[in-house]
């Protein structure tokens, strides 16, 4: 009785390879460790759907402010995709009965007193400004945000 | 709605007025507006750099403001407890849990390309706030919704000089913590709007977070407004003013803004009112187009991975809760139950400095009448004409009790006091003392009075046989005359009571 309620319980991933009346006659969990051994041997499948947007390389350049030539965001954007791809696996994990997180720590804050303190290296600072003129940072003239 | 302004052309004013009247007999206004509190802790959100306003440009500063490579920052722990405290007198609902988020954009005053905020689960949420109306508008009572309360850092100041390709930047402002206060779109008016940052400003005074300044940039007010026709559900396109730095502005500016928009309806070019951010200019009093924007921000929102989550427990919110001061608005429901009348609670209410002095009075004293008399009458007229605050004045609230006494016991008359209360406010010192030094005891002797009565009747025969051939207006010379020469300390009903019948006798 034990197998066959193992069975009915079988994950659906599981559901993907192996038709559940075509269960090899080793049982369920070696089939299972079959899976597992796929991955770990580095079986990786590219293909695996994604949810995630494609990412748009021209327009992530501009809003990083990083310049790309069109033939490089052409080189880049299947190595971007690749590794989306990869943290895509994620979307794979059963989060029906879980409770969102905010955080992906577990330490509670630390916190600061208020009370104040100088900085004693101010000058060095300042001085390893490229562009200063006494007393401001001198900055080319833009009017608006983006 | 205090602040002082120059004297606009009234035309202007009435016509405008009288636009506005127009448009919201066919139109709606929805008004939203985003405040800006500075905090006034000893140290920056992240870092422990003093800040105060109008220091030498670049001097308080350090990696973590800079936004130096490395550089790490560090929650200030009385911006929690300030954004507690604001989100209790705003009767918000607080996250228990609760964290920041970079907010990325490029701009010279901003150090780390990013502004550490809270996007999607803000300290506060689904608040209100409840305020009065000035009478001069017609009164009444309000209650504005809060949509959310966080926690962020303001940037550095960007000036830019008139002429050349190049601005300036001053860091001594990035890193300062900032709360955000969204309203919900109650408003309706300018007066409305208005009355309502007066009070977010009362608010974060009474509680001690912020100074709530707006010409020194510790409160910023953008507003969002709006039109529809009266019945329509859809709201209209939505308009940002930004540069008001003050109320009054504020309630001018949506003003022009209603008129504007209604105008563009009537004329069915209702699709020229497009979604945009204009900036108020105090000087032509309109509203003028930024360049326009092409689609929304992208800020690439994420968890600030530098800072753990924000955990609020009962008991430290309890705590915070159980010592909030009176708000203004239990203050004002308080005073009231004392009998005052709407325009003296306003008054005495709106100030809590104001408010302090005048608890301290009845206290000493418990005469609430006179005491609200005192206060709004001489006095304030007193501090308007040196442009002092009512903690300037070296009267203290205890003498102004015993002055209050003093009178009411009869041991000064009530225009001897009147007098020494100028000196009093000017120069400090006691009631008892005065009196003692100036010899001013009311004279309430009866047998002390006619002796005066009698030998100022003796000095002005002329002025007697006038009075009693018909002149009885004379009367009030004579009691000029007794009290001249009493000093002013005479008495003045046992003078005239005396007086009458002296001048009557021998008629």
């Amino acid at each position: 009785m034990g197998s066959r309620a193992l069975l009915l319980l079988a994950p659906a991933t599981l559901a993907e390879r192996f038709l559940v009346n075509h269960f090899p006659k080793y049982g369920f969990q070696q089939a299972f460790k079959r899976k597992e051994e796929m991955l770990r041997v580095g079986v990786r499948n590219y293909s695996v759907h994604s949810s995630l947007e494609r990412p748009n390389v021209p327009r992530l350049a501009e809003t990083a402010r990083i310049s790309l030539t069109a033939q490089e965001a052409e080189e880049f954007a299947p190595k971007i995709q690749q590794v989306v791809d990869w943290f895509g696996q994620l979307q794979d994990v059963d989060l029906q009965s879980i409770e969102p997180a905010i955080r992906a720590d577990t330490e509670a804050g630390s916190f600061r007193e208020d009370s104040p303190e100088t900085f004693d290296k101010r000058e060095a600072m300042i001085a390893a400004v490229p562009s200063y003129e006494e007393p401001y940072i001198k900055v080319p003239k833009v009017l608006n945000k983006d | 709605m205090k602040t002082k302004q120059q004297p606009h052309s009234n035309f202007t004013e009435t016509a405008r007025a009288k636009a506005v009247e127009k448009a919201l007999k066919d139109f709606e206004a929805i008004i939203g507006i985003e405040t800006h509190v500075q905090l006034a802790t000893m140290t920056k959100a992240f870092c422990s750099c003093a800040y105060s306003y109008g220091d030498q440009p670049n001097s308080c500063v350090c990696p973590v403001c800079m936004g130096l490579p490395g550089a790490l920052p560090v929650l200030n722990s009385k911006v929690i407890e300030y954004a507690v405290m604001l989100g209790l007198a705003l009767n918000c609902k607080l996250s228990m849990n609760s964290k920041f988020d970079r907010k990325q954009y490029f701009y010279p005053d901003l150090p780390k390309g990013y502004q550490i905020s809270q996007f999607d689960i803000p300290i506060a949420t689904n608040g209100f706030i409840d305020l009065d109306l000035p009478l001069e508008f017609g009164g009444g009572h309000r209650r504005f919704g809060i949509t959310r309360v966080h926690m962020e850092e303001d940037a550095g100041k960007l000036l830019h000089t008139g002429t050349g390709n190049y601005s300036q930047v001053d860091l001594n402002r990035a890193g300062v913590p900032l709360l955000e206060i969204v309203s919900e779109p109650d408003m309706r008016t300018g007066v409305e709007a208005a009355e309502y940052a007066a009070e977010l400003q009362r608010v974060v005074r009474y509680l001690g977070v912020s100074n709530g300044n707006m010409q020194e940039g510790s409160l910023r007010c953008d507003v969002n407004v709006s039109i529809r026709p009266i019945g329509q559900l859809e709201f209209g396109t939505k308009v940002e003013i930004k540069n008001l730095n003050a109320f009054s502005a504020m309630s001018r500016a949506i003003d022009f803004e209603i008129a504007r928009q209604a105008a563009l309806y009537n004329e069915g070019k209702a699709d020229e009112i497009v979604q945009e951010t204009r900036l108020w200019e105090e000087g032509s009093q309109k509203t003028v187009t930024m360049r326009k924007k092409e689609g929304l921000a992208d800020y690439r929102y994420f968890p600030e991975p530098d800072l753990p989550e924000v955990i609020l427990t009962e008991e430290y919110v309890n705590g915070i809760r159980d010592s909030l001061p009176e708000l203004p608005d239990m203050k004002r429901r308080r005073y009231e139950d004392m009998g005052l009348s709407m325009q003296d609670v306003l008054f005495l209410a709106n100030d809590v400095n104001i408010a302090d002095y005048f608890e301290a009075t009845i206290a000493t004293v418990p005469d609430i009448k006179l005491a609200t008399n005192w206060i709004m009458g001489d006095i304030a007229a007193y501090m308007k004409n040196e442009k002092l605050s009512i903690n300037e004045i070296k009267l203290s609230p205890q003498e102004l009790g015993e002055l209050i006494a003093s009178i009411k016991s009869g041991t000064i008359s009530g225009k001897i006091g009147k007098e020494i209360l100028f000196e009093l406010m000017e120069k400090g010192g006691t009631v008892k003392g005065l009196i003692k030094e100036k010899d001013l005891v009311q004279i309430v002797d009866p047998v002390e009075i006619e002796k005066i009565v009698d030998k100022v009747i003796t000095n002005n025969p002329k002025q007697l046989e006038q009075y009693r051939g018909g002149k009885t207006k004379l009367q009030g010379f004579f009691a000029g005359q007794v009290m001249k020469e009493s000093k002013g300390k005479a008495n003045p009903g046992i003078l005239n009571k005396i007086l009458l019948e002296k001048l009557n006798a021998k008629s």
